[in-house]
């Protein structure tokens, strides 16, 4: 960074765009945005997109390298930012572009918080089908920077499939837009696929359109349970080949069930469904006798938040824990889980795990056993025995979070089946000069 | 190098019955199913990736384009060279590689034909859900270069929800990776991100799709009307209902009527307009909402609600549809069919303002179209011969588009910019938008030789608008 960089000069730059109030400068308080223990020079806080771009431009003349920021919740993914002079926060982007509901579709600003833009929707009875981890932290740009997902994916897909257009702004201040506010648009490249999952890496997401979905009025969720993960395999591989069309389908590993409020024990698959009690009674004969359970109401609901909140809770417990997202074709979840539960072990950890059974999407933990803390070495080693364990070519296996110290010794980021030259391409064609989330991501 | 020279060389590669450049041989390949032409300067027919990768490595040398092309049934002009540069057609390149139905995944060339993977694999349960009207003939690679959709993109999406991973070949002849058979993968969603380019980022030369399971019931619906507003506000009032069906189709009365003779579907006569709509899933839930949609229909002073009774009435009424502008193209030398999009509720104000348009120039417009997701088809009719009538035909087109736009649409929902509108864009991006997308595309394809003077203006800063290139008309 260079000198005299959060000097007076600067920060009345950046004031004149957004307004002083909306500028922070001293050390102090810049502390209180750090990001890995990285504290920005500078922080502002743009009020528009117009904002963002002029400050961006700034930035750029400037070659301040720009952390964007929003609900702060995914901002421990990656390794920690090699350079932040400059904070965007987009906390105060919350407007509406556009909400009629007859349309099923809304176009909101990147700050506005997902749990909010869920309760305004549900006042119409329609909602965003997306339920990740802190929901009433997480803005829309972050979601949709750092892909977040939940259960839901499984009958609903994912981001990708219901993101319809999006607004940002790139590293030299252009404003960009991918897509529009209507479901069906193939108009100009699909910018909203390349920049969901980009972890600020391309551009500065401004606002975002999403198609719609009607609140299920009724919705059950039977819970299966199994002594040995290959039974629950057939039963989803069943599930998968009847008529039925579940919410959700989610696994669950033995372990994973004191971080889900569960009781210890049996492998579980647990089956959402939505519909009338004609349809309901139809999931019931068709899942049969492995279901013992079926939970509705209350009950219900807390399920879902403890496997939407898996993540938090796990850390809560176990603050030096490694988790992964891992992504697999279907058929290879089963071997994915035995290889984590392999690695975990090999390497002194325990292994709890969920995932979307039927989409090849997990969220895997790695415990350590409280007694030997392990070193930093053994986290990378454990990474790395995990993901030589997986089918080469065909999966992925990214760090969401391990400590600190133990990031420097590998890559968090793991391999990809997609073409890092691509990428790297890609990244130059709308940030030639790195600026933006310097050092955290894949590439870049 | 010489073209003949490059010629020669592609002989040697691909043999001499992969290559055709004689003027007459080329004929076939200078349109496709829209509106523009242009004559390429050979047509080369690769029969592996590796074929691919020695074309697109001549072609780069010698400084010549090249347009890959599916079946040639696009509606916007993607798959045809603007400049007599070389055509990939990819019709030898047609096997399906693999059937992975534990993953539900197939992998393909991009010449198999959309419908014959799902004759593949139907038998199991299985099938791929895009379903363009021209189906029967168009391929999964021209699927992927246009994003293509279709009647049940509605329920299911359009190409981009079903592919997960690419096999692409860049100008330079490299092969990448993108994706496989996961759903994500680690870092960019360039799998996403190539689908619906036009073929002007690569070229795929292998696609890994999703198998969707075949639903264990469908109910097709057909709605009559005696008003178009009566259908339209149903559109509205269905989605208000909180019911997405697989498939919601509306034809005006006057296009039903033209259908009805040349396809016998069952269309009454004497009707405004109808509702094609069909709910899919589960038994119970199929009931529960053929039910619901029926009262809906009556609600909204539907004339009549009829469910076809069989798998042959079903089919017989979608037949009307898939056959629609068949039928049109019996009444007029010509036709042009745009493909704006509108939000929902604003389709009955729109199919107003179609007619308005068709009176102010004189011109007879048929509706048919993909009502549940707002994506019109004004089917405009004329004769192409009369210079006059071509002219306010794209006059007519383009008043269309431009209030689609005006109400928060698009210029097109599926069948691409490629050249057709490309000189449109600048209604919808700015000229730092279009910036931005220039630069994603000279990442991919620096020296522009890939499907040149597609998908962006060819006139760079034009806020001026131009009517787009068409020499000739194809009727």
């Amino acid at each position: 960074m260079s000198a005299g960089l959060s000097g007076v000069g600067l920060a009345s730059e950046l004031a004149a765009i957004v307004g002083g109030a909306h500028v922070v400068d001293d050390a102090a308080a810049c502390a209180h945005y750090a990001i890995q223990g990285v504290a920005p020079e500078l922080v502002a806080a743009p009020g528009s997109e117009e904002e963002v771009a002029a400050l961006l431009r700034l930035a750029a003349d400037h070659g301040l390298a720009v952390v964007p920021a929003g609900g702060f919740t995914r901002q421990a993914i990656g390794d920690p930012p090699a350079r932040a002079d400059l904070l965007l926060d987009l906390a105060r982007l919350t407007a509406t572009e556009h909400y009629d509901p007859g349309d099923l579709t809304i176009g909101v600003e990147a700050g506005t918080r997902l749990a909010d833009l869920q309760a305004r929707l549900a006042q119409h009875q329609q909602f965003l089908p997306v339920d990740p981890a802190n929901a009433a932290r997480t803005t829309i740009g972050g979601l949709l920077a750092t892909a977040a997902q939940g259960p839901l994916e499984h009958g609903y897909g994912g981001l990708r499939d219901f993101c319809i257009g999006i607004r940002f702004v790139t590293a030299e201040g252009k404003r960009g837009k991918g897509g529009g506010r209507v479901v069906k648009n193939v108009a100009g490249y699909d910018l909203m696929k390349l920049l969901i999952g980009s972890f600020g890496t391309l551009g500065v997401i401004t606002s975002a359109s999403f198609k719609l979905f009607h609140l299920p009025p009724v919705t059950r969720t039977y819970v299966a349970e199994f002594a040995a993960p290959e039974e629950a395999i057939a039963f989803r591989d069943r599930l998968l080949r009847s008529p039925l069309t579940p919410m959700c389908l989610e696994i669950a590993n033995p372990r994973a069930a004191e971080y889900l409020g569960l009781a210890a024990g049996p492998w579980r698959l647990l089956v959402r469904a939505a519909g009338s009690e004609a349809v309901l009674g139809r999931y019931r004969a068709e899942l049969g006798q492995a279901v013992p359970r079926e939970l509705e109401g209350e009950a219900e609901a807390r399920l879902w938040q403890g496997f939407s909140a898996f993540e938090e809770t796990i850390l809560a417990g176990h603050h030096n824990a490694m988790l992964f997202a891992v992504h697999v074709p279907i058929a290879e979840v089963a071997p994915a889980l035995a290889a984590a539960e392999r690695a975990a072990l090999d390497y002194n950890f325990l292994c709890a795990a969920i995932g979307r059974a039927g989409v090849g999407s997990l969220l895997v933990a790695f415990l350590p056993i409280a007694v030997d803390p392990p070193a930093a070495m053994q986290y990378a080693n454990a990474a790395s025995e995990f993901r030589s364990r997986l089918p080469e070519e065909q999966a992925s296996a990214v760090v969401l979070h391990c400590p600190r110290e133990a990031k420097p010794h590998f890559n968090l980021w793991g391999t990809s089946p997609t073409d890092l030259e691509a990428m790297r391409a890609v990244k130059s064609a709308l940030d030639p000069e790195n600026l933006l989330n310097r050092g955290r991501f894949l590439v870049g | 190098m010489s073209f003949a020279a490059l010629v020669r060389q592609l002989k040697s590669i691909l043999g001499d019955d992969a290559v055709l450049h004689r003027r007459e041989d080329l004929l076939l390949y200078e349109y496709d199913a829209g509106f523009s032409r242009g004559l390429p300067g050979a047509v080369l027919f690769p029969r592996t990736t590796q074929h691919v990768v020695e074309i697109m490595k001549l072609a780069n040398r010698a400084g010549v384009s090249v347009v890959p092309r599916g079946a040639g049934t696009g509606l916007s002009g993607g798959a045809i060279s603007r400049d007599g540069g070389l055509i990939l057609a990819f019709s030898r390149m047609n096997r399906i590689l693999e059937i992975d139905l534990p993953n539900q995944r197939a992998l393909v060339q991009p010449g198999v034909v959309n419908l014959e993977l799902t004759r593949a694999v139907e038998r199991e349960g299985y099938y791929f859900a895009p379903d363009p009207s021209s189906q029967k003939a168009c391929t999964i690679g021209g699927n992927v270069a246009e994003n293509s959709g279709g009647p049940h993109t509605l329920a299911y999406g359009v190409t981009v929800n079903h592919v997960t991973g690419l096999e692409v070949v860049l100008p330079d002849g490299r092969i990448v990776n993108l994706g496989g058979k996961a759903a994500h993968a680690a870092g960019y969603d360039l799998t996403g991100f190539f689908v619906g380019s036009e073929g002007t980022l690569g070229i795929a030369t292998a696609i890994t799709v999703k198998l969707t399971r075949l639903p264990e019931s469908a109910a097709t619906l057909l709605g009559i009307y005696n008003t178009i507003d009566d259908a339209a506000n149903t559109v509205v009032a269905i989605t208000a209902a909180g019911i997405t069906p697989a498939a919601l189709e509306m034809l005006d009365g006057w296009t039903l009527r033209v259908v009805e003779e040349a396809a016998h579907a069952g269309y009454p006569l004497d009707s405004g307009a109808v509702l094609l709509i069909e709910v899919e899933g589960l038994r119970e839930a199929v009931e529960e909402e053929a039910a619901a949609i029926e009262r809906v229909c009556l609600q909204q002073k539907a004339r009549e609600v009829r469910r076809a009774k069989n798998a042959a009435e079903r089919e017989l009424l979608w037949k009307g549809r898939k056959n629609a502008f068949a039928s049109l193209g019996r009444l007029s030398p010509s036709y042009y069919t745009q493909d704006g999009v509108v939000p929902r509720t604003k389709i009955p104000q729109t199919l107003r303002f179609v007619d308005e348009v068709g009176k102010k120039y004189g011109l007879r417009i048929g509706n048919i179209f993909h009502a549940g997701d707002g994506n019109l088809h004004p089917c405009i009719l004329f004769d192409s011969r009369d210079k006059q009538q071509t002219a306010r035909t794209l006059a007519a087109g383009r008043d269309i588009l431009e209030y689609c736009i005006s109400l928060g649409g698009t210029l097109t929902g599926e069948h691409g910019v490629g050249m057709e509108k490309s000189n449109f864009m600048p209604m919808l991006f700015s000229e730092e938008n279009m910036e931005v997308m220039q630069a994603l595309r000279q990442a991919f394809n620096p020296r522009g030789l890939l499907n040149p003077m597609k998908l962006l203006p060819t006139t760079r800063g034009c806020r001026e608008l131009r009517t787009p290139l068409m020499p000739r008309v194809v009727a």
